[in-house]
């Protein structure tokens, strides 16, 4: 009876103690926390990798991929032991306390094989700490599809350890070019498979897709002074917003059909609300001096925008379709280039601090954060659609080019997509 | 005595005429082809072509350098589309002008130096185009005759990064208005 009872004991406290060692494994990271420690990853070079031309660097751009998510640490090679290095993909033949020596939680495996133009990936990852699998997925893709397929890897893994949505498959839209000849172009997150979008051979600027991808908007000199248009991608067919005298810049889409756009003529500035459909504009605010940057929060019930009502350019706030208009910076002589994060927390904005940088605020002005400290002009920050990244150009090094950052300011890297000075960057949809 | 002079002065013109104008035909009177001639009469209207576009060339110079006197760039300070008291007789001068040329029309082109953010620099370089656009109409020109553009910090003059190129930068360009 007595050993009974004892056995019945420790089964029960096994039992807790296997839970709660579930519990932990499930949660890796609690991405919000004011700090939360990286995640170390070792992801040795991909089984077959190098006897395929077309597939080698594979492990290098999911390296890259996870180090840019700013969740993870990635492993360099150098650090792992060329017997761990060796070992195969199974789970049966990786050696989890040897890895575990050398401070990595989790390590991802991988074999790749290239069979008649077609490219088959299986990929594992493993937590170190009990050999637990995280991910076990097969890809099948053309070889040539190589990187992307990477990616939706790196996005499988940021998600199987974090539950949050990668990035690393989005496309960015942004403009490049050189003096007087500026177009719009769309890209990959890594820079590959970059596209003219425009080809006026003149300055096209503020580009903008509706949610849907279906429209773009964006302001052109081509015909000798910024008109706005918009272009249709399924009929290929391109219409004037507004042609009238004066600045106009689309900068945000209410809806899929709903461009918001400012401009300024006369004494005046407005805020236009377009329907693509059926070609008529609403006023959606009017004042003296300068209204722009107007742009909307992601459930269309608040509207921020620029104005210099007060003298200098500061971020307010306007409910909509009516609503009080309320100053939310008052920090500063120059705060511009106001964006709403997608999950509706916070604003990101360009102030002047000596230089322009990127900062963040609470969606009511409070708890302003200055994120980056570049001494140059940072410009045209944007959330991510989950919001835990923000993009930006940064002039730092002379030249415009996009960076990449976490909504805290951390795990900055810089894009490469052209050898031009870049501008306007935001994710595409 | 008078007369003497400038009967003289005719002659030694005419004569010059003359002289030339025997120096030109000489050529196919000694020369025994005719090819040749015939490519000195080309060559003749070459020069001729050369010197009228030449003459053009530097009426269109001269009128160029008389235009910069007259349409001198409205310099503004930072973030600002207030025109300052100093710069108001660059824009009275563009206004005289105007009304001597009674049919010219003026693009007033606002620009912006690098600094501050891309959308907001369009629309100061706006406001500042129709600061000076205002003060022009105010003097009597006819609103009609002037168009606004502004290119925000798009097309900088200088592009070093010092106060002394970005306060060159800060500018209302006059540009006479081709399309009329």
């Amino acid at each position: 009876m007595k050993r009974n009872s004892v056995l019945i004991i420790a089964l029960a406290l096994a039992c807790v103690m296997i839970c709660a060692g579930a519990a932990n494994a499930k949660v890796y990271l609690d991405v919000y926390g004011t700090t939360f420690k990286k995640i170390t990853i070792g992801v040795p070079a991909f089984k077959g990798e190098k006897t395929d031309k077309s597939t080698s660097g594979m492990s290098d751009v999911l390296n890259r991929d996870l180090d840019l998510s700013g969740f993870f640490i990635t492993a360099p090679a150098s650090l792992i032991d060329k017997e761990l290095l060796d070992e195969g993909i199974e789970k049966s033949q990786v050696k989890f306390a040897s890895w575990r020596s050398i401070g990595i939680d989790l390590v991802c495996k991988a074999r790749v094989q290239v069979v008649g133009g077609e490219l088959s990936l299986e990929a594992y990852v493993y937590d170190t700490l009990d050999g637990s699998i995280l991910l076990a997925k097969r890809y099948k893709a053309n070889t040539g599809e190589w990187r992307r397929v990477t990616h939706r890897l790196a996005d499988d893994i940021i998600f199987a350890a974090t539950g949050e949505k990668g990035i690393c498959s989005s496309r960015i839209l942004f403009t490049a070019g050189r003096r007087n000849l500026k177009e719009v172009y769309l890209s990959d997150f890594d820079g590959q498979n970059v596209t003219r979008l425009t080809n006026y051979r003149s300055i096209t600027v503020s580009p903008s897709l509706s949610p849907n991808g279906k429209y773009l908007a964006y302001t052109s000199y081509k015909d000798g002074r910024p008109n706005l248009y918009v272009t249709d991608f399924s009929s290929k067919s391109e219409m004037f917003v507004d042609r009238s005298e004066g600045m106009k810049i689309g900068t945000a889409w209410l809806n899929n059909s709903t461009l918001v756009y400012s401009h300024t003529s006369g004494r005046t500035s407005t805020i236009f609300a377009f329907d693509v459909g059926s070609r008529s504009k609403r006023v959606i605010l009017q004042r003296d001096g300068i209204l722009t940057s107007p742009t909307v929060s992601a459930d269309g019930s608040r509207l921020v925008f620029v104005s210099d009502m007060y003298g200098t350019p500061q971020i307010f706030s306007k409910g909509l379709p009516s609503g009080e208009v309320k100053r939310l910076t008052y920090s500063g002589r120059y705060n511009s280039a106001p964006s709403y994060s997608p999950k509706g927390d916070l604003i990101v904005f360009i102030c002047n601090v000596g230089s322009f940088e990127v900062c963040t605020m609470n969606v009511d002005g409070s708890n302003q954060k200055v994120l980056t400290n570049d001494g140059a002009v940072n410009d045209s920050p944007q959330f991510s659609s989950c919001g835990r990244y923000i993009i930006y150009t940064s002039s730092r090094g002379g030249i415009n080019k996009v960076n990449v950052m976490l909504f805290n300011g951390e795990n900055k890297r810089t894009l490469r997509f052209t050898d031009f000075a870049e501008e306007q960057p935001r994710f595409a949809p | 005595m008078k007369h003497i002079v400038l009967l003289l002065a005719v002659m030694a013109l005419f004569i010059g005429g003359c002289a030339k104008k025997q120096v030109q035909v000489a050529p196919p009177v000694t020369t025994t082809g005719t090819q040749q001639g015939t490519l000195s009469e080309e060559e003749k209207r070459r020069i001729a072509e050369e010197e009228l576009a030449r003459a053009e060339r530097d009426r269109l110079l001269r009128e160029q350098e008389r235009l910069a006197r007259i349409l001198q760039d409205v310099l503004f300070d930072f973030d600002s589309y207030a025109v300052n008291s100093s710069e108001l007789p660059k824009i009275e001068g563009v206004a005289s002008y105007m009304k001597q040329e009674g049919n010219a029309k003026m693009v007033v082109e606002g620009h912006c130096d690098e600094r501050g953010t891309v959308d907001y620099n369009f629309a100061l370089g706006q406001k500042r185009a129709e600061a000076v656009k205002s003060y022009l109409v105010k003097l009597g020109i006819n609103p009609g005759r002037v168009r606004t553009i502004s290119y925000g910090k798009e097309l900088p003059l200088e592009t070093g990064k010092s106060e002394e190129a970005w306060a060159k930068n800060r500018r209302v360009h006059f540009a006479i208005d081709q399309k009329g």
